[in-house]
Parts: structure tokens; sequence; C-alpha cells
């Protein structure tokens, strides 16, 4: 009764992964992966396709370059191909939906190889997309990744000026959804639960999850709306790497050169 | 004040500043981001694994080059200057510093340096007796490994797991055993770095020997003069390029030099060979770090001098000389 118990609360609480919101997530069929293995510059078995998830009828896309310039991201159904990247750096994906009373947007960064830019990603964060926007503050740098168990700051802003006490959602597929909320500057730091489950020991043995946090305002008649999703990988340290054990070799290193030590302090004083 | 004026305080400052650069950068300047840091190929060991770094070292980029686009060459015939592209900008651009300030990045520049000499004072400053020098015959031993470390771990074993020789654990050994990523990410309050992986045996070994040598070098760099400093194959990197550096040790001897030694006392690295006699030649040699120890500490005028291209910056002279002991008895009490 109780296990039944259990797994009702966890379903109940589960359900609805980014319910009602517009957000973009990676669409992991075959034709994206291979666009994307022809394009260069993605990673290994990424995906050039992404999905636009809730959209309805007025939604537009675009995409920011490295190079802060924008190109218009044509929407087959709810899904977009994107183009051969002509830079490395950082890439924006941008979408906004307008209904009755309500705008929605979504952003999504994806960092792809190629010959620099030589624009700083921190003006593309800064850059303001959307009307309702939650900037990371910092992204993940490049090479890196977001991380369970680690915690990374976030700034809402609105019309350009910081939001504050809002309250932001953050949502996995594997935890209830948990609530934060903006201080005085717009700024709230989130920590990425440790909930993969089957984790397999080595990086590249485990697939990432995806973490989408959601904030809305309401403000003349309107409601605002806007989700930011990215993916987020196992935190070795939770699994297959002991920081104890690394704690304990430094010690013993340590040990080993106080041993050199006690030598050398031997031999001098046997010198004279 | 006049009398805390030397070489040693000067470095000392600069070493200082630099330490906050490369470690903390990234929070007074907008250097988070890979693209914003300052050179991305600087021979010094800045760690890349520090998110708050201004500036990371060359052996990075080097390594995955190696294992991403040099490998190409053998595993999908990759055009030659497609292959090697990245690797000429990462190795021009340490020529181009090397020519600016040569070897000077390691003894000015370099967050491990500053943090080994630091302990060093420490170590002093509780009396711990003080290993001066390494023997002549055990320099000679420790010498040839920073060379098998570059060639090895920074070049061939990255170029193998490329190639799918080896496993991935060992694109980027050299970080991966780096005391640098541990010090730097730990002064930063990351600890994230401090772990025994038990992911395979190369990970295992790899945790275990970082580790092992962090701590080793800590305790040593107690009582022994830049322990570490002596094998990192930063130096090999650097020595490639030394000849076309403008800033330089010289030396013009004279019959004392034999029997002085006192460079060679002063010289953190050991290096036996600056108390030969020379007649006004470059004497930087492969582990120079070029501190400007042997120039404080000599005795004699015009005998060692730094040059910058044709210009003398630094000269020995006797009064510089008793200053500088006077400072050191002060110092060590």
């Amino acid at each position: 009764m109780r296990i039944l118990l259990s797994v009702l609360v966890v379903s109940t609480s589960l359900w609805g992964y980014g319910e009602g919101v517009l957000y973009w997530t990676p669409h992991g069929c075959d034709e994206g992966k291979a666009v994307a293995s022809k394009h260069g510059g993605h990673g290994k078995d990424e995906s050039a396709m992404f999905a636009l998830m809730n959209k309805e009828g007025n939604t537009s896309a675009a995409l920011i370059l490295p190079n802060l310039s924008e190109k218009s991201l044509p929407l087959n159904n709810n899904t977009v191909i994107l183009p051969k990247p002509p830079m490395g750096g950082y890439y924006a994906m941008v979408a906004e939906m307008n209904t009755t009373n309500r705008i929605q947007s979504a952003v999504r960064y994806l960092s792809l190889h190629g010959r620099p830019a030589k624009v700083s990603p921190t003006s593309l964060t800064a850059l303001s997309k959307t009307t309702l926007e939650i900037v990371p503050d910092p992204l993940h740098r490049e090479h890196d990744r977001y991380t369970a168990s680690k915690s990374y700051r976030f700034l809402l802003n609105f019309q350009g000026k910081p939001l504050k006490k809002a309250t932001v959602t953050l949502e996995t597929h594997n935890t209830p959804v948990q609530n934060y909320m903006s201080d005085e500057t717009g700024a709230f730091t989130i920590t990425l639960p440790n909930d993969f489950t089957d984790v397999r020991v080595g990086r590249s043995e485990n697939k990432p999850s995806e973490f989408l946090l959601c904030v809305h305002y309401n403000e003349a008649f309107t409601e605002y709306t806007s989700t930011f999703s990215m993916p987020y990988y196992v935190n070795p340290n939770d699994f297959w790497q002991s920081q104890s054990w690394g704690g304990g070799a430094i010690f013993i290193g340590f040990l080993g050169g106080l041993f050199l030590y006690r030598r050398h302090k031997k031999q001098g004083v046997t010198r004279g | 004040m006049d009398k805390l004026l030397t070489v040693t305080a000067l470095r000392r400052v600069i070493q200082l500043t630099a330490f906050f650069f490369f470690v903390y950068g990234a929070m007074i300047f907008t250097t988070f981001y890979t693209d914003d840091k300052l050179t991305q190929a600087l021979p010094a060991l800045s760690c890349a694994y520090d998110q708050s770094g201004g500036d990371y070292c060359a052996l990075i980029p080097l390594q995955h080059q190696m294992d991403h686009r040099v490998s190409t060459l053998f595993t999908e015939s990759s055009k030659v200057m497609e292959a090697l592209m990245g690797t000429l900008i990462t190795i021009g651009t340490v020529a181009l510093l090397i020519l600016i300030l040569n070897k000077a990045f390691c003894g000015w520049f370099c967050p491990l340096g500053f943090f080994q000499e630091t302990i060093t004072m420490i170590g002093t400053k509780l009396g711990l007796t003080q290993l001066t020098s390494l023997s002549r015959e055990t320099v000679t031993k420790i010498r040839p490994i920073k060379w098998f470390i570059f060639l090895f771990l920074v070049l061939i074993f990255p170029l193998l797991t490329g190639i799918g020789v080896l496993g991935h654990e060992w694109g980027s050994p050299f970080c991966s055993i780096c005391p640098s990523r541990i010090m730097t990410t730990a002064m930063t309050g990351d600890m994230n770095q401090i772990y025994i992986s038990q992911a395979g045996w190369g990970y295992f070994a790899l945790s275990l020997i970082a580790d092992l040598l962090f701590g080793l070098m800590i305790a040593l760099a107690l009582f022994v003069r830049q322990p570490f400093c002596r094998i990192c194959p930063i130096l090999p990197m650097q020595t490639l390029f030394k000849k076309i550096g403008l800033l330089r040790l010289v030396k013009n001897g004279d019959s004392h030099c034999n029997t002085c030694s006192n460079c060679v006392k002063a010289c953190p690295m050991d290096i036996y060979e600056i108390q030969s006699q020379a007649d006004n030649k470059n004497i930087t040699h492969a582990d120079c770090t070029l501190c400007g120890r042997c120039v404080e500490f000599c005795p004699h005028d015009g005998v060692m001098s730094f040059k910058y291209g044709p210009i003398t910056i630094l000269s020995s002279s006797k009064e510089s000389f008793k200053k500088r002991t006077k400072i050191d008895k002060w110092w060590k009490g």
C-alpha cells in the first residue's frame, strides 16, 4: 500500500514536465543527427533538430549567432533544423508565441565548434532577446556543462530591467518542481538535482537529462511567460569519483614529503 | 623603504598581482568564457579548470589539439593545414609570448610557481631546515623527467588517444596529474578536482598520481625550492623558443667565477652551469625561470645581467649584493 502511494505521489509530481509552457527540447531523431554530422561543429551524437514544445498559432523562432547577428528559424510543425554553423561559439535559440493576453518565450543556448566569432559570449547573454527573460549569469563555460549537484546563478529581466521577487520554477524529469525567488537584483541561484537513475561508470556512458526554468509575470492585463531549457549531466563526484579518497591521497603524498624532509634533516645533521 | 627595494620584492608584487589575475581574474574582468581569456596559450601553469581564471596555459589546447585535430591526419586523412592549424596558432602564440618575456613567465607570472615559493617562505618561517641546493647528480637525474612529461603526456599520449590506441583518459593526461589544476580550483573554493576516480585503471592511476603529487609538492616545497618546476613540461616548451626571447640572462664572467658559486646557491633551480666562465654570453638555461636571484646575489660588478634586446636592464654589483645578503639574513632570522 505504501509503495503504491509513493508511486502515486511521485508520478503525480512528475506528470506535466513543461506543461502548458513554450520550451525548446532536442529532437534526437536520426534525421537531426545526420544533419549535425554533415555540418561539423556539433558534438558527437548531437542533433541539429530541436522541437518547440506547446507551440500554438502565432509563433516565431530565431537563431542568434555568436557575432550577435540574427537568423530566422523556419518552423516545420513544431521542429526546427539548425543551419550549418558559420562560426564557433555560443548560439541562442529564441522563440516567441503571442496568444490573447499571453506572451510566451523560450530561450536555449548551444555551443558549436568553428572559427571563433571574436565576440564575448557575455554580449550574447546580455543581449535582450525577449520581453521577459531568464539570463544565465554566467552560462556554463565552453567545454564545460551543467552538472548535477552544482549551483548556478541566473538573472530575471523584464523589458531589460531586473525583475525582483518573482517566483521561478525548476523542473527536471525525475524531481518534483522546485521554486526559487529572485532577489532585489533579479538574481537567483539554483542547485541542479542529483536525480539520475541507472547511472553507469564513466562520463560518456551516461546521457544528459534536461532541466527547465520557468517564470510567469503579469503586467497590463498581459501574462508573460519565459522558459530556459538546457541539458545537464551526471556529476562524477556523486557516483564513481571519491573526494574523501582524493583528500586521503593528498595527505599520503604530504606524509611522503615529510618523510623525505626527515631523511634530509638526518643527513644534514650527520654531515654536521 | 629603499632597503626593501630589490628585484625579489618587485617580483613578489608582480607574482601576487599575476596570481590574482590568473586565478581570480574573471571575478573582476570579463574573462569567464574561453573566448575572453587573455592569450589562451600562456606559457605558465594557469589552469583552465579554474572557472574564475584570467587565462590558461598552452598545454591544455596542445593536448586537445593532439587528441582531436592532429590525430585526424591518421584517422580521417584530413588536410595537413586543417589538422595542424590549431596547434600552429597555439605554438605561434607561445613563441610570440616567449619573444616578449622569454622564460620570465615561470619566475614572474606562474601561479603554481608563486604558490610553491609562498610555501617555501612559510617553511623558512616555521624554522624547517632548508635544503639550499640539490646535488649536481640529483639535478642531472631529475632534468630528463620534464622532457619525458612534455613528449609523452602532452604530445604522444593525446595523439595516440585521438588515433584510438589509448583510452579517453589519456586525452589530456598532463592536466589529469597537474598540481595547478588542484591548487587553482581549490583557491577559488572549488574542491571538485580532488578525487580518486574509479572509472577504470587509467582514470584511477592518473587521479591517484595527481593527488599524491599535489600532497608531495606541498610537503617538499616546505624545504626544497620549486619542487614541481623542476619537472614542469612548460620548461621544455619554452626552451624551444628561448633563443628568440628578447629578455635573457647574460654573463660576462671573470676569473672569480669558478670559485664563488654564489649564483648557483641563489638559483632556485640549481643550475650549476651558470657558474662557469662566460664572455658576454647568453646563459639562459633550459631550466632557468629568469627569476633574477643570480643577478642579485652575484658580488661582482657587471658580471651577471638581465638584457632586453641590446639594453641592460639589471646588472650585478657589490652594493646590491651587500644589500640583498643583508635582507636575506634578516628574513631567515
